[in-house]
């Protein structure tokens, strides 16, 4: 009888022991799998979000990661000049403020994002038409629609904030051309879409077309890199990022919190399998020392005896393993869908993804949890004084 | 040349108080098809000189024989190796293991010492019919009497074909009806060809044996032929 076979009858001697033990180690497995698909997946999420809205560099001013940093005039001015660059194939000004619908009884709060005509849209068109460039059209996405129980072609009025300042703007008169898609909108977002002279005269202003930053695409067959370094000498103002390098500031930001969180947990966790393997073993050893010292005295090696008590580690660890995937993904969806619904967490970002290096990484550390808990229940069988086990098994 | 011989054994255990000597200069030789019983007192020593002569004990001093082997220059390996093809051990308290039937239990040192399954299934028919228990093979040792459990461990030592049988106390838990059943088929055994030594408080048990041997505080105290 092979020592896994012979494990695996020990095991089912008390069922219920046995499945305790899997299910134990498979909801902390659960947990340990889920922080390793946290660790790398708002990375992972965050990259396949830059990556679907088609732009791979994004450019503003004062050296800084793009977004809420110094305004950039004449932005249509410098787009057409980015453009022109053979290593650019196309590059959109962008501006984003927060907005007051008026609406009865309390103003809806939204997002106001602006972008030049010409250029790639920053937006995904779902029905009626884009914006012309006139500074009173809007696009909305569905949720705006359904709370403001309008329509297209139906009209809004909106306040914002000058950008830096709490001095709310005069209400401008907005009417609604086409229902749209945003890039990183929530799950519950109310967002618009205005030209960037449309964004400036809500914003207080005269209607200039200012911009935050520029979402490039690099011409085909270019590397993003390159693209960066021609967009940064034609316009030495700008500080241009690619998406590789937006994701590494990303990583040393906020996002190594949960990196650090998950390394913690996942350690806690991986502890917690290991003492749960060692007693549920250590006990079931202590049990049958009598029986393992009649098996080495009927001439089972000793190699055979610790192949044993591995070998039902690696039952326990491995069902628990397994048992322990399809449950993790369970868990994982519940735990992304109550961390989405925080406000303002775009519906297309998920904080658990599901990468192979996970499993694998998940496995390994299951694998190496199995030997170490085997420890020292088979220090307990190697050491096992045969002679004397016999007698204090017969005297008590 | 003895089965097994052990020259000058002493064994002695290390104690806070000092150390406890459980067998002392004992020599002894069985020869093979011998049948030696091992008597005396309670803490005399038996079941430590039967550990020593069934090399799961090492001797303080002294030196053993196993077909000529001296068992003290060998590592575990092949201690377990002598232990799993020479030797059949039957212990008081049985062992078997509750989670396998009665011919499994049986099957197990044929497995673990590498025979193919055809010869080990072979094997285990004739040993379940050996020892009179074919229509238990597939019960499990919660199943059986005491009576039963102690013959399966007999076909179990015998597995492998042992030249050497120990039996440390094998009626010790047993009414004595049902001793007198297992110690006619010790008797059969050792009739087989098999070395037989056992340790035994019941004399009417010691009286099936060639040669009795008394032990008394570790020593051998007396050595008679009893049949």
């Amino acid at each position: 009888m092979r020592a896994l076979t012979f494990a695996a009858r020990n095991l089912l001697r008390q069922p219920a022991r046995a499945w305790l033990g899997v299910l134990g180690v498979a909801a902390v497995g659960a947990l340990l799998f889920d922080m390793l698909l946290l660790s790398n997946g708002l990375v992972i999420s965050m990259e396949q979000m830059l990556a679907t809205t088609g732009f791979d560099i994004r450019a503003g001013i004062g050296g800084m990661v793009p977004g809420g940093g110094p305004l950039i005039d004449d932005a249509v001015v410098l787009a057409d000049r980015l453009r022109a660059l053979p290593e650019v194939a196309d590059a959109t000004p962008v501006r984003f403020a927060d907005g007051l619908l008026a609406r009865t009884p309390r103003p809806l709060g939204v997002r106001v994002m602006g972008a030049a005509s010409a250029g790639r849209p920053a937006w995904t068109l779902l029905r009626g038409r884009d914006l012309t460039g006139a500074p009173n059209e809007a696009l909305v996405s569905q949720r705006v629609l359904d709370v403001m129980k309008t329509h297209i072609g139906g009209t809004l009025d909106i306040r914002t904030f000058a950008q830096g300042t709490r001095t709310v703007a005069p209400a401008e008169h907005l009417t609604i051309v086409g229902v749209a898609e945003f890039p990183f909108e929530s799950e519950r977002g109310t967002t618009i879409g205005l030209s960037l002279a449309g964004v400036d005269r809500v914003a207080g202003g005269t209607g200039a077309e200012r911009a935050e930053q520029f979402l490039i695409t690099s011409a085909d067959g270019v590397e993003p890199k390159a693209a960066k370094a021609a967009i940064e000498r034609a316009a030495p103002a700008l500080t241009a990022f690619t998406n590789d390098q937006l994701l590494v500031r990303m990583q040393q930001g906020g996002l190594s919190y949960f990196r650090q969180i998950s390394f913690v947990l996942t350690t806690v966790t991986v502890g917690f399998a290991f003492l749960l393997v060692t007693v549920l073993l250590t006990v079931s050893v202590n049990q049958r020392l009598g029986e393992i010292a009649g098996l080495r005295a009927l001439g089972f090696s000793k190699r055979r005896a610790m192949a044993d008590v591995v070998s039902e580690a690696v039952l326990i660890v491995g069902t628990g393993a397994v048992v322990a995937l399809p449950l993790g993904l369970g868990l994982a969806r519940i735990l992304d869908w109550i961390l989405k619904s925080i406000p303002g967490i775009p519906a297309s970002l998920h904080f658990f993804v599901f990468q192979p290096r996970a499993l694998v990484v998940h496995l390994v550390l299951f694998a190496l949890t199995a030997v170490a808990a085997a420890a020292y229940p088979v220090r307990l069988v190697a050491t096992l004084p045969i002679a004397a086990t016999l007698r204090r098994e017969v005297v008590s | 040349m003895s089965v097994i011989e052990a020259r000058h054994l002493t064994r002695a255990f290390p104690m806070p108080a000092g150390p406890v000597t459980a067998v002392r200069d004992v020599s002894l030789s069985v020869p093979p098809g011998d049948f030696v019983a091992l008597c005396g007192p309670s803490g005399c020593g038996k079941s430590t000189l039967l550990h020593l002569l069934g090399v799961v004990d090492s001797p303080s001093s002294g030196t053993l024989l196993f077909d000529g082997q001296d068992v003290a220059a060998l590592g575990d390996t092949e201690r377990s190796h002598i232990r799993l093809r020479k030797i059949g051990f039957v212990f008081q308290r049985f062992f078997l293991l509750p989670m396998l039937s009665a011919a499994e239990n049986v099957e197990l040192p044929m497995a673990e010492a590498g025979i193919a399954r055809s010869t080990r299934t072979d094997r285990v028919r004739d040993l379940l019919s050996y020892v009179g228990l074919s229509a238990r093979a597939s019960h499990r040792p919660s199943q059986l009497s005491g009576g039963e459990m102690q013959r399966i461990a007999i076909a179990r030592a015998l597995a492998n074909s042992p030249r050497l049988l120990l039996a440390d106390e094998p009626t010790g838990e047993l009414d004595q009806a049902t001793g007198l059943q297992i110690a006619a088929l010790l008797d059969r055994v050792n009739a087989d060809g098999t070395a037989l030594v056992v340790v035994t408080h019941d004399p009417e048990f010691a009286r099936r044996a060639r040669r009795i041997v008394t032990m008394r505080d570790g020593g051998l105290v007396g050595e008679e032929a009893a049949r």
